[in-house]
């Protein structure tokens, strides 16, 4: 997800190959060793303590833990149109984005005003946060679901570091 | 499930979640395990696909860029998984699922324009054999993702 040709964004750091490079090995390895990526890139450890620093610092990466759905204890993953009515879809869509079983929140132009990824133990805990929780929220008038029922590909390394 | 996370595997992806880098030894001190512990864990739950840990990247960093949502319709049923499979496939595609309603098959990317993003969908995902026709939303803003929860595959 790395190969969009979108310009930087002002007030941010450029990115030179090494940068690039020490993403590209912690985006494979997030806990490889700084001793391991300079023998891999040819340059010295105290270079890459100081660029990964640098990158983190002006929020341009970070190195996380990703905990896969199921084993957070959700057999279940949706992709939720919402259609908002009486009220500023963005706020509606930021009181979305405060619920815990809402993890990706996207206003868009479309069919729908806002697109929701959301997670649910069960089809029980399915059914009580989409007519308790996401249908109560003010503003949402329908809420029209998918159930992902085989994810092939999930490496979203485009995210806004805001908010999460 | 089988799969599902115990109480101080938790405790460990707690402290792993914001910053990955910081050492099995420090996660240890601050659960009162060994540093053996949080090591076979981690090790076991990166071999598991239960946890992965990764860099992420801003998305703020691009200035126009958005979030495209591809709902992808298929010719006949039994085409599906293969196109789903082919979709995969495609390295501007961060997320392939096959859904149930609404649409056969859910295709996330990041995109420029609605200029970029027709241009996209016409030279990479109508030309797959049995896409019968697709819908996009293109986002105008991408307020959260946590990056703490994917479903982790391959």
């Amino acid at each position: 997800m790395n190969n969009i040709a979108a310009t930087e964004g002002p007030g941010q750091i450029e990115l030179d190959d090494t940068d690039q490079g020490i993403i590209d090995l912690l985006r494979d390895d997030g806990r490889m060793a700084y001793r391991a990526i300079a023998r891999e890139l040819g340059i010295t450890e105290a270079t890459v303590r100081a660029r990964v620093r640098r990158l983190e610092e002006s929020d341009t990466m970070r190195v996380v833990a990703v905990t896969d759905i199921e084993a957070a204890g959700f057999g279940m993953l949706l992709a939720i149109g919402v259609q908002v009515e009486n009220r500023d879809p963005e706020a509606v869509a930021r009181d979305l984005a405060a619920i815990a079983e809402v993890f990706s929140v996207n206003v868009v132009v479309g069919t729908h005003d806002i697109e929701i990824l959301v997670v649910a133990p069960d089809s029980a805990g399915l059914n009580d946060l989409l007519s308790e929780t996401l249908g109560r929220v003010p503003g949402v008038r329908r809420l029209t679901p998918a159930l992902a029922v085989d994810v092939l590909k999930n490496q979203p390394d485009w995210v806004p570091f805001h908010g999460a | 499930m089988g799969r599902e996370l115990d109480k101080l595997d938790r405790k460990i992806v707690e402290k792993l979640s914001p910053d990955a880098r910081v050492s099995n030894r420090q996660i240890a001190d601050e659960l009162g395990v060994t540093e053996g512990t949080v090591r076979a864990r981690v090790k076991r739950m990166e071999e598991q696909k239960q946890i992965r840990i990764t860099a992420v990247t801003n998305i703020d960093r691009f200035r126009d860029a958005a979030l495209a949502y591809i709902w992808v319709e298929v010719e006949r049923s039994d085409q599906t998984r293969a196109i789903a499979e082919a979709l995969a496939e495609v390295p501007e595609l961060g997320f392939v699922g096959v859904m149930l309603g609404r649409s056969d098959i859910l295709a996330i990317t990041m995109v420029k324009n609605t200029e970029h993003l027709a241009r996209f969908v016409h030279s990479n995902i109508s030309t797959i054999p049995g896409v019968r026709r697709t819908e996009s939303s293109l986002g105008v803003n991408f307020l959260k993702h946590d990056y703490r929860m994917a479903r982790i595959v391959g």
